[in-house]
């Protein structure tokens, strides 16, 4: 259970590092595409993944950005959290609550984005920090587990026979 | 095993319990059977009028029962005249084929081998009677005549009104053209796919008084994998006129999203949604917003001294209008838009909308959950998520108010199948123009709207967002005639899947 928390924790870390990489590269495609002579609306990017006919590849990116964020992250998230009632390790579960509640405030304020513009900004920062606790969530629990090993020996002669 | 040891497995098992059952259960109860009626669909809003019955245990969440003491009568009577000899006859053949627009070969869909399909027209009073024939389209195919009132058995909508047409089959449309104005037909079968795809095509009917304007031109809006295009082509639409000619140009559009149209001078907006605007004014440095499957008529007038004339639809194509040859460099977008709560003169309605007997909201907002068993972040009408949507409960005569607020955040062209409804405010800020009638409405995030209709179409028809990507996310609930019924399902051995 411990090496499934710590590969979902970096799950969701590597995860934030695709959602960040498929952005900028839609956008970037976006850019391309202007700088072409192309023009993009609401009606271009409701009909061309439907046709299959993709104004430019890199509209892919936004369809998996949304596909990720929708389902995929907080699937993991969820998934994280249950595997750390069973991790046996002090502070997982608080962490991967942590690691959940982040996720869910990063939903929120994507779809808030549709909106109200400046909780995109929030979006991106908010990244930052799921970025920064899904990795710390993984990593002290490997430190943890070195504890773990150190004190194993002792813990054995501490039992009582 | 001490008891400390077994907390330490039973903890964390009721902890995954605590989680996972309210998902599964809302899993659960999201899923829709593998076939059922919209009549089952969601629960009864009588909106404050006549209830009709007892309400309770349909195959979902409520049962709209309407067996009352009277049995209750199959919408497939809703027809006209069978005795009646059509006035204008088409025969329409779809398939399902590659698309060349603008150079760039893609999957689509052709109507008698084209997209847009060939534009029907006829004149008010007509009979107009289409033969479907669908060729090749894997899923069937159905038309819907968007924008026209027709009996509820021609509405064409696959699980409501009737079966999709398979490969191979065909399907007879007879309706009167009453209301003169522009329209259009698609598929209302996967209609989302098939719509962006191309199964589409313009109909016009003219009055029978004819029209002012020297010149008739329709200017049908389709973006195909991202290219936009006027009649199927990725090009300006030139149309050669004399200087001094008064032009009506007709604006369909067909997209998912809302499109602008503005001009390179002064206009007069004389139709919206197939109606007439009372006493329109010219209008000069602004843009008219069309929802997803608007129309608008506008009358534009040829320069005298030989230039041409542009009317933009959007920045990326125009509708050009002069002598052969003779062009005018592109107006920018205005930022001003025509409100059409402002615009002509007051005129009856021809119905009192302050002695309604029914009121309703259509209040849309997105929320996490599932719909068809799927997770996601999903529409709610009046907080419910599709199926267990509202089904409107009307009564034949009925004024209906309806008041429709969007807090989701984003833009949803709402289109009510059979009916047209009057604009009677938005944002609670009164209408002081010509009487606003739509049959699709741009409904913004953070708007409000109050509506009014007069129900006098019976059947049961779809009230539903036009951006079809939504409908087909769940973003439909139904108006129903009391009294009524459709034998028709959804999925089923036809596999009807209207959105």
């Amino acid at each position: 259970m411990r090496t499934a928390y710590k590969v979902l924790a970096y799950l969701v870390a590597a995860e934030v590092a695709v959602q960040a990489m498929v952005m900028v590269w839609a956008i970037a495609g976006l850019s391309k595409w202007v700088d072409s002579g192309g023009v993009f609306d609401k009606s271009v990017i409701e009909g061309s993944i439907e046709t299959g006919a993709m104004p430019f590849p890199e509209v892919f990116g936004i369809l998996v950005h949304g596909l990720n964020g929708t389902f995929v992250v907080p699937g993991i998230a969820l998934l994280l959290l249950i595997v750390s009632f069973f991790a046996k390790v002090r502070g997982a579960i608080k962490w991967a609550l942590i690691v959940f509640a982040l996720v869910v405030v990063q939903g929120q304020l994507g779809f808030l984005g549709h909106d109200f513009p400046l909780g995109g900004a929030l979006h991106g920062l908010n990244a930052l920090a799921l970025f920064g606790v899904a990795l710390y969530a993984g990593r002290r629990l490997r430190a943890s587990a070195r504890r773990r090993d150190v004190s194993a020996p002792e813990a054995q002669v501490a039992t009582p026979v | 095993m001490s008891l400390n040891g077994g907390l330490k497995i039973v903890l964390p098992i009721l902890a995954t319990v605590a989680i996972m059952a309210p998902l599964g259960w809302m899993w659960q109860t999201s899923r829709v059977p593998g076939t059922y009626s919209v009549m089952n669909m969601g629960y009864p809003d009588y909106g404050g009028g006549h209830v009709s019955d007892s309400s309770s245990g349909g195959e979902m969440q409520g049962h709209v029962h309407n067996h009352h003491s009277l049995p209750s009568r199959m919408i497939t009577d809703l027809i006209v005249n069978p005795a009646r000899p059509a006035d204008v006859r088409v025969d329409l053949v779809t398939r399902q084929e590659m698309l060349t627009v603008g150079g760039r070969p893609m999957p689509g869909f052709t109507v008698n081998g084209v997209s847009p399909g060939p534009e029907i027209r006829a004149r008010q009073g007509q009979l107009i009677e289409v033969q479907l024939r669908n060729e090749s389209v894997s899923d069937g195919v159905t038309l819907h005549w968007h924008g026209i009132d027709v009996p509820n058995a021609m509405d064409g909508v696959a699980g409501v009104t009737q079966d999709a047409v398979p490969v191979g089959g065909e399907f007879t449309y007879r309706f009167v053209a009453d209301q003169a104005g522009s329209f259009w037909y698609h598929s209302h079968q996967v209609s989302n796919p098939q719509v962006v795809g191309g199964l589409l095509g313009s109909l016009v009917v003219t009055p029978r008084s004819g029209i002012a304007q020297q010149v008739d031109v329709s200017a049908v809006a389709h973006t195909y994998g991202g290219l936009r295009t006027i009649n199927g082509k990725a090009e300006d639409l030139r149309v050669p006129t004399q200087p001094g000619q008064r032009v009506r140009v007709r604006v369909t559009n067909t997209d998912n999203g809302p499109m602008k149209v503005w001009a390179g001078g002064s206009y007069r907006l004389l139709a919206v949604d197939g109606t007439e605007v009372h006493r329109p004014t010219e209008v000069s440095g602004r843009a008219v917003t069309l929802t997803a499957g608007a129309r608008v008529e506008l009358e534009v007038k040829v320069p005298g001294d030989g230039d041409a004339f542009r009317v933009q639809l959007t920045k990326t194509t125009a509708v050009i209008i002069g002598p052969q040859g003779a062009d005018v460099a592109a107006p920018p977008q205005p930022n001003a838009e025509l409100d059409l709560l402002a615009y002509g003169s007051p005129a009856s309605l021809g119905f009192d909308p302050a002695q309604p007997s029914r009121r309703f909201d259509y209040r849309i907002d997105r929320r996490p959950g599932f719909v068809k068993g799927r997770p996601g972040m999903w529409w709610s009408i009046n907080g419910h998520l599709y199926p267990n949507v509202p089904m409107y409960v009307v009564r034949e005569g009925d004024v209906v108010l309806m008041h429709i607020e969007n807090h989701s955040g984003e833009v949803h062209p709402m289109h009510l199948h059979g009916h047209h409804v009057v604009v009677l405010a938005r944002n609670g800020v009164a209408a002081t123009g010509s009487p606003w009638w739509v049959d699709s409405l741009n409904v913004l995030t953070n708007e409000t709207y109050d509506v009014a209709l007069v129900a006098n179409n019976p059947g049961v028809w779809m009230d539903h967002c036009h951006n079809l990507k939504h409908a087909a996310q769940g973003m439909v609930a139904h108006l129903l005639y009391e009294g009524f019924d459709t034998p028709y399902r959804i999925a089923g051995p036809a596999d009807n899947q209207p959105e």
